[in-house]
Parts: C-alpha cells; sequence; structure tokens
C-alpha cells in the first residue's frame, strides 16, 4: 500500500491497486463519526461509442444509457430494492451520474459493513429484466422533465450546445424521454459489462478506520473477475471553434439568467501537474476579473446590471475545457460586454501583483476547507482520480504559480472568437 | 464537543462548540425577531444592507479583499423564518492557524472583530444608512421577491404555505413586499435598525478549534459593549390551537413542463412530546427512500422522481413534494392520500418504525461532525426553550412506539393542496 501525506492539511492517503485492476483509496480521519464510502466506475453520459474488449466492431448506444444503468442497478435478482435495504440499515445512500463517471455511495455513523456488503454485492451483481426497464423509464422522464424547469440548467446546457459541435459533453446526462425509450436490457448488460471491470473502478472510504483492516474488507466482498483488455473510446473528432456566439431560450423566470462560456482546448499528453496548474490559474484569473473584490463586479453590481455574484467554474475532462459564468441580470448583453472589455484591459495592462497573491491565498484556503468532511473529501478524491489527479496536488502546485504564468494563461484562453453568451429569458 | 453557553447580557448569548475535527473555525452571529407585516421588509433590507460596509470596512471591496487577505475567510448572510421569527444570520468561516503556510496570523481573532464590525457597527452617513447602498439593495430585494417564481418546485412549496398561513404572520415571505420599497428612507431604516439591534435575541456562535481568550476577545470588543440589556422580542413556538379545516385546493397556471403538487398538512399535537413522534411519523410517510410515498408513488406506480415529505417542527406542519405529469394529477392524489390514511390504520410494520429510527438517530449521531449543522441544532433548541442533549433526544426516539405514531397519524389533517400545472 502506498502511503501519501500532505504536510499541510496533516492528511494521509493510503493507496493500492489489487491484482484484478480496481484501485481503492483511504482517508483516515480519526474522532470522526461519520463514515463515507463511494465506488465509481470511469464511465459517464459521454461514453456513447466504444469498442467492447475482444470485439471488432463499434457499439454506439442511446443516450442517457449510463445514468439509467445508476438507477437500475439497484434492483436485485429477490425482487428487493438495494437502496431500500441500505436504507433500512439506517445509512444514507445514493449513486449519481457525471459525464465521465457513475458513482455510488452511502454515508453512516453505524452498520457500515452491513452497509459495505450491501453497496459491493449490488454494484456487482446487476439483474436487469424487461419489466423492470420499462417500469424505469417513467421515473426518470419525471427527472427529466424536473431539469426541464430548472432554468440553471437549462441555461448551463444550452452554452455547451453553443460551445461544441460534436463533443458528447454537450449531451444531457439523463438523455431524452425520445432516446431512453431506447433503452433495452441488452443494451444495459452490454454497457455494464464493458465499463463495470474493476480496472476501470475506483473505490474510496474516509472516516474512523485503520486502512489495512478496511483494506481486507474490501478484498473479502469483490467477486473474481477475469482481467480485461482495454476498452476504446471514441469521441468524435472537435473542432476548435465554437458553434454560435449566443444561444437564447424563453422561459418563465423573473429576471434573464447568464451563462458565459469560453471553451477552451484540452493540449493532448498535457502533464498532471501542468493540469493543476491551469485549473488553479484559472480559479484566480476568473475570480480576478469577477469575484467579489473585482472592480468588474463592484461596477455592475453598482450599477444594478447584476444581483448577486456569478458562479465562476472551470471545467475539464479528458476531451474538453471550458469556463462557465453564470449569473442572474437585467441586461446579459451589458454584463457579457463589460467582462470582454476588462479582460482586454487586463491582457494590456497585465495582472497586478497584490491582487494575484491575495486571490492566490484564497484560493489555497478554499482547498483546505474541502478536508472538513468525509463526503467531501470521498468525492473530490475519486473524481479527480478519474481525471488523473491526486486532490493533495492541489495545495502542492499552487505554490509554484507566478503572474507570468497566469498572464499567459489569461491570454491562451480567454479570446473573444471562443466565447458565447447563452440566454434564459422570459417570454 | 462541548457546547457551553454563557449570557453576556440579558438577551445576548455567546456558544461555544469546542472541537478539533476541523480545518475551520465558524463564527456566526444570528439576529432573531417577531416576524410580522410591518417589519419584514425593513428586516430582509437590512440583512442586506449591512453586508455593504461598516465603519471600518466602508465598501464591499474593502470587506471581500480582507476576506480574501485572511485564506479565503467565507463572509456569507442568510435570512431564515423560523417559527413566527424572522432571523438574520450572518457567518465567517475562517481556516484555522494551524493549517496556513505561516502561523504567525491569528486568523480566529480577524474573523470574529470583522463580523462583529459589520454587524453591529455599519457605514452611516448623516445618521442614516448611505443612500447609494439603501437604493441598490432595494433594487436587489425587488429582484428577490420576483424571483419567486424562478424554481417552480420552490415557488409551489412559498405558495402552499402563504394559503395555510392566510393573515398569519408565517404567511410573509421572508424577503417581503415590493409595496414597502418606496416609502422606506435610510435615515429612517436607520432608526428601525438601532431599535432592532437592541430589542432583538442575539445569538454568537463559535465552532472550531478555540483558544481559551476567544470569550475575552467577544466580550471587551467595543462593539459588543455598547450594546444594551434587553428583554428579547421573539416568538417561542407555541402549540398551535386546533382548528377545524376543510382541503382547500388550489391550482395555478404558469409555463412549466412538469407539474408540482404540495400537499400541506396539519399536525394537531397536544404537547411538545410529540414532536419526536411526528418527526418518527413523516420519516415512515415520506422522509426516506423505505417511505410509503417513495414507495409507493415512485417505485409502485411510476408517477413521480421526487415524492417525499418534510416536517416543520416550529409550526407543527407537514409538506409533501411531487413532480408529477400534469395529467397525472387525480391518480397521484388517490395514491397520496391513501397513505395518510394507511397511517391512520396503522398500516406500517414494525420494521418500518426500526428503520426510521435508525435513519434519524444516525442523523443526530453527526450533527458534532458538521460544524454548521452542530451550530443550526443549538440554534433551535435555543430558540424552543430545550436543552434536550444528544443523547437524550436517541433515548425519546427509541422509546416511540407504533401505538404513539398511530395516535399522531390521527391528528393530520390535510389543510391545502397546491398545484402548478401549465
Amino acid at each position: 500500500m502506498q502511503i501519501i501525506e500532505n504536510l499541510k492539511v496533516k492528511e494521509k492517503l493510503y493507496i493500492e491497486k489489487f491484482a484484478n485492476g480496481l484501485t481503492v483509496m483511504i482517508i483516515p480521519k480519526p474522532g470522526m463519526k461519520k463514515k463515507y464510502m463511494i465506488w465509481g466506475t470511469n464511465y459517464g453520459s459521454n461514453d456513447n461509442k466504444f469498442i467492447v474488449p475482444g470485439e471488432q466492431e463499434v457499439t454506439e448506444v442511446p443516450n442517457g444509457v449510463a445514468h439509467f444503468l445508476e438507477h437500475k442497478l439497484f434492483e436485485q435478482e429477490d425482487g428487493t430494492n438495494s437502496l431500500d435495504t441500505l436504507t433500512a440499515l439506517g445509512v444514507n445512500a445514493n449513486a449519481y451520474t457525471t459525464n465521465d463517471h457513475t458513482a455510488y455511495l452511502f454515508e453512516c455513523t453505524d452498520n457500515f459493513y452491513e452497509a459495505m456488503d450491501e453497496l459491493m454485492d449490488y454494484v456487482q451483481h446487476p439483474y436487469f429484466t424487461d419489466e423492470n426497464v420499462e417500469k424505469e423509464k417513467g421515473i426518470i422522464g419525471q427527472e427529466i422533465r424536473m431539469y426541464d424547469d430548472y432554468p440553471d440548467w437549462r441555461v448551463y446546457f444550452n452554452t455547451l450546445t453553443a460551445m461544441y459541435h460534436e463533443n458528447p459533453i454537450k449531451i444531457d446526462i439523463t438523455g431524452t424521454i425520445e432516446t431512453i425509450s431506447k433503452i433495452d436490457k441488452d443494451i444495459l448488460y452490454k454497457c455494464y459489462n464493458t465499463f463495470y471491470h474493476p480496472s476501470n473502478m475506483a473505490i474510496v472510504i474516509s472516516g474512523d478506520f485503520k486502512p489495512e483492516d478496511i483494506l481486507e474488507e474490501v478484498k473479502k466482498r469483490l467477486v473474481e473477475n477475469k482481467p480485461s483488455g482495454e476498452i476504446k473510446r471514441i469521441y468524435p473528432d472537435e473542432e476548435e471553434s465554437i458553434v454560435k456566439p449566443e444561444i437564447v431560450q424563453k422561459l418563465e423566470v423573473s429576471n434573464p439568467i447568464y451563462t458565459i462560456g469560453i471553451k477552451d482546448v484540452r493540449k493532448e499528453n498535457q502533464s498532471k501537474s501542468e493540469t493543476v496548474k491551469k485549473a488553479l490559474s484559472m480559479e484566480i484569473l476568473l475570480n480576478l476579473i469577477f469575484g467579489r473584490s473585482s472592480k468588474l463586479y463592484q461596477a455592475l453590481y453598482k450599477d444594478g446590471i447584476i444581483y448577486g455574484e456569478p458562479s465562476l467554474d472551470y471545467e475539464f475532462g479528458k476531451n474538453y475545457a471550458h469556463v462557465l459564468i453564470t449569473g442572474m441580470s437585467s441586461n446579459p448583453r451589458e454584463v457579457y460586454k463589460a467582462f470582454k472589455e476588462r479582460v482586454e484591459e487586463l491582457k494590456n495592462n497585465g495582472i497586478n501583483k497584490e491582487d494575484f497573491e491575495r486571490l492566490k491565498k484564497m484560493i489555497y484556503g478554499s482547498y483546505v476547507k474541502e478536508y472538513n468532511d468525509v463526503q467531501d473529501i470521498a468525492r473530490m478524491f475519486l473524481s479527480d482520480y478519474f481525471k488523473g489527479i491526486c486532490s493533495f496536488d492541489y495545495l502542492e502546485e499552487i505554490e509554484g504559480i507566478n503572474v507570468e504564468y497566469l498572464n499567459q494563461v489569461l491570454k491562451d484562453v480567454f479570446k473573444e472568437d471562443k466565447m458565447v453568451l447563452s440566454i434564459v429569458e422570459n417570454g | 464537543m462541548e457546547h457551553e453557553i454563557k449570557e453576556i447580557k440579558k438577551g445576548i448569548k455567546f456558544h461555544t462548540l469546542n472541537t478539533d475535527k476541523f480545518k475551520t473555525n465558524l463564527f456566526a452571529i444570528f439576529l432573531t425577531t417577531k416576524l410580522n407585516r410591518e417589519n419584514v421588509t425593513k428586516n430582509a433590507l437590512i440583512s442586506m444592507l449591512l453586508r455593504r460596509g461598516s465603519k471600518t470596512m466602508k465598501t464591499q471591496e474593502e470587506i471581500s479583499k480582507k476576506m480574501e487577505e485572511l485564506y479565503g475567510a467565507s463572509f456569507d448572510c442568510g435570512l431564515d423564518k423560523t417559527g413566527d421569527n424572522q432571523v438574520l444570520k450572518f457567518y465567517i468561516e475562517g481556516i484555522n492557524d494551524k493549517y496556513i503556510p505561516e502561523h504567525n496570523e491569528n486568523i480566529l481573532k480577524t474573523v470574529i472583530e470583522s463580523l462583529l464590525d459589520i454587524v453591529f457597527n455599519p457605514y452611516v452617513e448623516n445618521e442614516g444608512f448611505k443612500k447609494e447602498y439603501l437604493e441598490q439593495e432595494k433594487n436587489n430585494i425587488k429582484q428577490r421577491i420576483e424571483g419567486k417564481i424562478d424554481n417552480k418546485a420552490r415557488y409551489s412549496l412559498e405558495r402552499a404555505i402563504e394559503e395555510m398561513f392566510k393573515n398569519e404572520p408565517y404567511g410573509l415571505y421572508k424577503f417581503g413586499y415590493e409595496e414597502d420599497l418606496e416609502s422606506i428612507n435610510e435615515k429612517d431604516l436607520y432608526k428601525y435598525y438601532n431599535e432592532l439591534i437592541n430589542s432583538c435575541k442575539i445569538d454568537i456562535f463559535l465552532s472550531g478549534n478555540l483558544s481559551d481568550d476567544v470569550e475575552k476577545i467577544i466580550e471587551e470588543n467595543e462593539n459588543i459593549k455598547k450594546l444594551q440589556e434587553r428583554e428579547p422580542n421573539f416568538e417561542m413556538p407555541k402549540i398551535p390551537e386546533k382548528k377545524e379545516v376543510k382541503e382547500n385546493v388550489v391550482t395555478k397556471s404558469m409555463d412549466v413542463s412538469q407539474g408540482k403538487l404540495v400537499i400541506g398538512l396539519n399536525v394537531n399535537i397536544d404537547n411538545d412530546e410529540e414532536k419526536y413522534t411526528t418527526l418518527m411519523y413523516n420519516s415512515i410517510l415520506g422522509g426516506s427512500a423505505n417511505s410509503k410515498l417513495f414507495q409507493n408513488v415512485r417505485e409502485k406506480a411510476h408517477l413521480a422522481y421526487v415524492a417525499s415529505s418534510s416536517y416543520y417542527r416550529f409550526k407543527s406542519i407537514i409538506f409533501i413534494n411531487s413532480g408529477i405529469e400534469i395529467s397525472n394529477y387525480d391518480k397521484a392524489l388517490e395514491v397520496i392520500k391513501q397513505q395518510i390514511e394507511d397511517m391512520k390504520k396503522g398500516n406500517f410494520s414494525e420494521e418500518d418504525i426500526e428503520n426510521s429510527k435508525k435513519g434519524i438517530i444516525a442523523a443526530i449521531n453527526t450533527i458534532d461532525d458538521e460544524q454548521d449543522t452542530g451550530i443550526t441544532y443549538y440554534f433551535g433548541q435555543e430558540l424552543s426553550g430545550s436543552n434536550v442533549s444528544e443523547e437524550d433526544y436517541i433515548k425519546k426516539i427509541e422509546n416511540i412506539t407504533k401505538e404513539n405514531i398511530v395516535d399522531i397519524a390521527n391528528k393530520v389533517q390535510i389543510n391545502t393542496i397546491y398545484f402548478l400545472k401549465d
């Protein structure tokens, strides 16, 4: 077992890779009553086209299969549902799907090993029938409709549609009512057998545990698996250009909601350290441009054009990266114009050293805060792991960032021809 | 975790939660005042205005820069409706000095002093709030009030509450009313602020790895010294009066793709102890994935993705929430009503009871593991005038029987059915 210690937050990560390829990460939290376990597979809504190990031809599945699988995995052959079983143990169980991974989890204070029995049993034993697949379509249909009524979700997905031509990141994670109608049990089994192999999965556990003990407990519950070959995932080529500069949707909202998107290029073979530094720099930059203390935010707030701070995000995965700035405004086009002007001004004048040092401290602090809660810790380590990153790296790499580097990133990413504006407004 | 309370002055309490579990220290100030139509908008405005600047940090920009300098201390405000009270909440979460690169700063002391300054020493010009700030925050509040419709599920819940508590304080919208804004000016509002600050209930919370001098820092702070003793003007939760209600059905059309169904229930309890039983009742009805609503509305009838209920103990009410196909309204309502009836008849198992107990006890056990949950728990106790330790809470839950729950089920009445459709 490898041990990585971080002296800044004073935490340790124990990491082990089993012979079948499964990675297990343990972050002990002595003194905490809460315990958290999450089991993820590197398979999300982006993985719709692939070659099954050992096969020649390409498999293409309808949008929304990864999420559908997440719902159905709880179903057991004896007619029970694992979500019920886990809830009955007094644990808080759940699952979620993102564009690059699907995860099954529970949080508890008591009955940890009983819950582990159930979690590890249901994730390893799928049971799909025509009937239970059909039934789920009604439930997921209502989940899709629920998202249709969320203006925030619409403005987000519309931004992706305006930025990406082919990249599957622009597909709704749930699929649509039309695409899920095509899902059947054979498709689910095929995707399960391809992507739920231990070599494509990772477990993270955090709580008051001895790492050696917990590792043994995990091992005991693993079913045997034949080694599997590499899954070939096929992602369409994506042009660097955007699709369209503006996208507008009408919904019943009090004030317009906007997202400014900036499409970034993910460099091939970017080193782990480079990836982390880039992400940290983007966080510093976004706060510098539009954070609570920024000139732009102060000016727009005073003029009553924006009401609260916009959310500032830099999202990235294996084959995409983009900026998302989302907020509510009486005049989104005005916000967009002022934003672009501020970016140009910063490019010309360079970044102020004092602002830079202050925001660097702030971003450092925001990473320290992630280590308060077993859930935040476990989820962060899992999602970073599937991006090829160890979460501790953020705390270490931030020191190496300087103003020159930041100025360079500003010039590389904040290009006007890569920006889009998405608006949801009344009408 | 040790929870200690010290009354600094009459009506002003300092609560400490000393623990070394966290990387952060959380400092919070809660101002609690009676909810009423006259002051609701003013209180909301004050909660927004105080963020804008103090006498020592005159602008929002200065406050933000200071927070960023403290390794991203996060300054946050909230406005809550708790029972018949309006609660103005202010927080700063700062990193514990142990986890920053240089150990020569005293972040906690700066955090405490900054928040006391923001809340009790606002920026004032000509014996009033700054006019410019007030105008901007009026605009902001207006947007919050109008923004009620943006989240359709939340909107339906707010509307159901308004219907259930017509002409009562709890039916008021916590951000107030647009028509009040025009007549509020910076001088009168500042005068009102001084009344509020010297009459409201003040609770100061500090959770984290605390040094011995924190009490001194607070007590010797100039802003604390100038506060008067007071008979705090707030409302303790009461056992609600029993009244015969007729099912009130309200429907409204909006541009939605999914119907949002909210059902408000009265729970006519006779004493405080029954609140624990009501918590159990709610858990079995719609509080978890094993609940009757989740199992029957979602898993068996496939009518919804969301089918749940939540208990508002300060008002002894329960809200059932569900998002359904608009054409399935009758079917969904029938299934939901059936669950309420089944509860009355005792159609639930000992296993349901055991499972619910486990879930509730697990939630109580995590109170100490989350800084904000700890504060919320003890503040809830403070407001209801009770002092139930986590151990006693667990015991009360463990002792609840099926008979108790059926008894509560028969005290449940449907008050309002609210349906948002296209």
